[in-house]
């Protein structure tokens, strides 16, 4: 594809000794530590953003193991008490052949935070292997993260919302069990982790070889 | 010139900075989230708790990751997992227990279902219905050695926590109408419940746990004695009728009533086994006492069939009751040619105390002091006791003239103790025979001969000359009357004399012949005794016999004749009367009567002078002896006497002839054969 072309006959803004304002797109020149346009402070394009990325990622992941395992929800009929995990609720929901709501709840609650760790650890392995491919690609992938980390939420808004509609003392009761909290921190965590993924490294030109 | 060489080229490259230095302290956020999950993890791992299981004969109601187990209504633990046992005997439940807990759940634990329970006592647990099934749990407060693998009671104990009662053992002849949890009473108030009510091992009776609450159960001693109080109890007595019943949930569930019977028992300790009696009653009469202990039991095989002995009855030891029979079957032996044959096996419980032994000795030393007795002559025999000796009880008394024979004491279920023929009661026994004979009689072949009597007589009553007996007796009355008046007409004091000197001769005569009568009337008593030896049976056949015959007499012609006969004896006695009026007989006694009457008179009016009357009464003894003295020995009138006090001896020779004719043929009284 046209775009993903290298473009050898232009230089980067690092080359250029030139930083861009994250914000409002001004370019100004390295040693500048502040956007004169917009006022925010300007950063250059540095693999050291990547560690921040690491460092959110595994807090995420971590957060998310518990998140998993301890029920993030528990439905007290009469004195009945029954707690469900994230994956168990998709299972009792496909029990009583509620299907789409049953993929919702597991699109929304596993597949996207998985595929979020699993997209951002390719983004900030590729943007250090300085490899050209697919730059296009991975900025679209990058953008899709920024997009889609946010409705991974939608589990911790249900069971916000059911806890706080379904208080009807000793008939019915929910309540939010412990993984509800670690699967919000996991999901603010992974959003973090995207944020801090510096764009602007998928784009960046591997160092001029001494050959080259 | 030196070429100096050019210095090499120095490669510099910029320090490295120290490890720490290169981190950035983002790495902080995953490592304090990676401790946290770690933290949360060890936690929930280390206060998962230690899993017990225990085994449930079914998991009602139970459900892995939801039943809670309860511990004083606290849950402190949860079923994980449900599975079987190897043999699929029993439901294995997985149980994760509360880790501060886990340490108290030693072998005294104890485990069942606690579910909603209706009973006429009310409903209970109903908080169940809402929570669903969960397990109870006891234990008490000592730490010892760790379990893990239990059994569950098949149902809730009489009450979960020991300590806020005593709790005993009843055991029963059957359960009557006890229902489990019905209350136990104490002078009407409800003091406790019974609950698992079940088989013994043996299935010889009941077993019932009772649990006494606490302060009744200081109420409880060795002596206590427990009765079964179900349902409603009417007496009828001279007091008039009395209708006792406990509480309505006694009456539907029954219910057990206990009372302190004695003092001097002790205090009892959990577990105390006592016996349960049918009723207050019986309660406060038998000999076993309230504790129960597993009586000495001994078999008696009886080969002639034994009627009237059940179950209960009670058996005497040298006239004291010393036991009851407890158990009636039929035992069959096989004797030395092989031939079976059924004898009545009754087995009876001895109460040691009752042989003059210890209360509660050692069967084996019950078992040698009968041996020795029985071989001194002990043998047990069935016996009738009562007025006729209707009511049959078990004897274990000395016999004299018995076979030798000693005790099996390697009998089983248990040692025998010889027995010997029944003892004969002479009265049931003559008694028996009585009714039996009784029994025999044709009584209705007698009723119809009797009938059929009854209509012969009517038939001759019916006759004309039978109708006309009263017309002829009108006229022998008429005759004797004009006797008497002619008597009344005539009066001679002298005569009168006469008649009572012949008078008194004749009494003389009399009294002769009295002698001579007695000899007569004893004759007449051993036919008597003759008659009283008389088989009934044959007599009642000959009663029949005669009842025929008599019958066939009444139909023939000559019963027809009889009235007529009659009323010609009738008319003959009236000549006769006739004749005696004629022959101055009237006149003589009519003289007599009026003398009497005079001298009635004088004496009425001598009574005032009674010498007088003696010098008078003296006078005419004098006159009276030789007025007799005239009269003379061979007077006609003093020898008719005489002939007819021979002719009464000889009828009543004859009727002591005619009662051992009938001894011999009593049919004969009425055939003349």
């Amino acid at each position: 594809m046209g775009r993903d072309r290298e473009e050898v006959t232009h230089i980067t803004a690092t080359e250029a000794g030139l930083t861009g304002c994250q914000r409002c797109g001004h370019v100004w020149p390295e040693a500048q530590t502040h956007c004169g346009h917009c006022g925010s402070r300007l950063r250059k394009v540095s693999m050291a953003s990547l560690e921040r990325v690491w460092a959110l990622w595994w807090a995420g992941l971590f957060a998310y193991i518990p998140a998993n395992l301890y029920p993030i929800m528990h439905t007290q009929i009469l004195s009945d008490d029954s707690p469900s995990t994230i994956m168990g609720g998709v299972i009792v929901l496909m029990h009583h052949h509620d299907y789409g709501i049953a993929l919702i709840v597991f699109v929304a609650s596993i597949c996207i935070p998985i595929a979020k760790f699993v997209a951002i650890a390719f983004l900030a392995l590729s943007a250090k292997s300085e490899k050209p491919d697919g730059r296009h690609k991975r900025t679209v992938l990058y953008e899709l993260v920024e997009f889609l980390g946010r409705w991974s939420m939608v589990d911790v808004f249900v069971v916000a919302i059911l806890s706080a509609l379904v208080q009807l003392g000793v008939v019915a009761r929910i309540y939010p069990g412990p993984a509800a909290a670690a699967f919000a921190l996991s999901v603010a965590l992974t959003m973090l982790s995207a944020q801090s993924f510096d764009p602007r490294l998928i784009w960046r030109r591997a160092e001029r070889r001494p050959s080259e | 010139m030196t070429d100096t060489p050019s210095p090499a080229q120095m490669k510099t490259s910029r320090a490295k900075k120290p490890f720490w230095a290169r981190i950035s302290l983002i790495w902080i956020v995953p490592l304090f989230a990676l401790a946290v999950t770690l933290y949360v993890g060890y936690r929930s791992y280390a206060d998962r708790g230690e899993l017990i299981h225990v085994d449930f004969k079914d998991a009602t109601g139970i459900k892995a990751g939801e039943t809670a187990l309860k511990y004083r209504e606290v849950t402190v633990g949860t079923v994980e997992d449900l599975s079987f046992t190897g043999n699929l005997d029993a439901v294995r439940v997985g149980i994760r227990i509360d880790k501060n807990i886990v340490k108290y759940i030693d072998s005294d634990a104890r485990f069942w279902i606690v579910q909603p329970e209706f009973s006429a006592r009310g409903i209970s647990r109903l908080d169940t219905v809402l929570s669903g099934t969960f397990i109870q749990g006891w234990w008490d407060s000592d730490v010892s050695k760790k379990e893990t693998q239990f059994t569950a009671l098949d149902r809730p104990p009489v009450t979960e926590d020991p300590s806020t009662g005593t709790q005993i053992m009843l055991r029963a002849r059957d359960a009557g109408g006890l229902a489990e949890g019905a209350p136990v009473i104490y002078r009407g108030l409800s003091v406790g419940k019974i609950q698992n009510l079940r088989l013994d091992e043996g299935g010889s009776g009941v077993l019932i746990d009772a649990f006494i609450e606490k302060p009744y159960d200081s109420r409880l001693t060795s002596t206590t004695r427990f009765w079964d109080a179900s349902g409603i109890s009417v007496n009828l007595g001279a007091g008039g009728v009395s209708v006792n019943m406990r509480s309505i949930a006694s009456i539907v569930q029954g219910g057990v009533e206990f009372d302190t019977l004695a003092t001097g028992g002790t205090f009892v300790q959990n577990g105390f086994p006592y016996r349960l009696y049918t009723d207050e009653e019986e309660a406060r009469n038998s000999i076993f006492g309230g504790e129960f202990f597993e009586p000495a039991r001994y078999t008696l095989l009886f080969d002639e069939p034994v009627q009237g002995i059940e179950i209960g009855t009670k058996v005497d030891f040298r006239g004291i009751e010393a036991g009851e029979v407890t158990d009636l079957s039929i035992k069959l032996d096989e004797d030395s040619m092989g031939t079976q044959f059924a004898r009545q096996q009754i087995v009876i419980s001895l109460s040691p105390e009752r042989l003059g032994l210890e209360r509660n000795t050692d069967n084996e030393i019950v078992n040698q002091f009968l041996s020795t007795e029985v071989t001194n002559g002990l043998r047990a025999r069935t016996a009738g006791t009562g007025l006729l000796g209707q009511t049959l009880i078990i004897e274990l008394t000395d016999v004299p003239n018995r076979p030798e024979a000693e005790m099996d004491l390697e009998a089983k279920p248990y040692p025998t103790i010889p027995t010997s023929p029944p003892a004969t009661n002479s009265i049931a026994v003559s008694a028996e025979g009585v009714f039996k004979r009784v029994e025999n009689l044709p009584v209705e072949e007698l009723m119809t001969s009797a009938t059929q009597m009854f209509q012969s007589i009517t038939a001759i009553a019916g006759q004309q000359e039978t109708q006309d007996i009263p017309d002829q007796l009108a006229g022998t009355l008429q005759e004797i009357r004009a006797l008497v008046n002619e008597l009344n007409a005539n009066g001679a004091g002298k005569k009168a004399s006469d008649a009572l000197d012949g008078v008194t001769r004749a009494a003389d005569s009399v009294m002769t012949e009295i002698d001579g009568l007695s000899a007569t009337l004893s004759s007449t008593d051993e036919a008597a005794q003759a008659i009283a030896e008389i088989p009934l049976g044959e007599i009642g056949d000959n009663i029949d016999g005669i009842l025929t015959d008599l019958r066939r007499m009444l139909n023939t012609d000559d019963a027809g004749q009889l009235p007529r006969n009659l009323s010609d004896t009738l008319e003959q006695l009236a000549g006769l009367l006739r004749e005696l009026r004629e022959g101055g007989v009237a006149e003589k006694l009519n003289g007599t009567l009026t003398a009497a009457q005079d001298a009635a008179g004088s004496i009425e009016s001598a009574s005032n002078s009674l010498p007088d009357l003696t010098n008078q009464i003296q006078q005419l003894v004098v006159q009276a002896q030789g007025l007799v003295g005239s009269y003379g020995a061979r007077s006609n009138f003093n020898a008719q006497i005489t002939d007819t006090m021979r002719e009464l001896r000889r009828t009543i020779d004859a009727v002591g002839s005619l009662a051992r004719m009938i001894e011999r043929n009593p049919r004969a009284f009425i055939t003349g054969r």
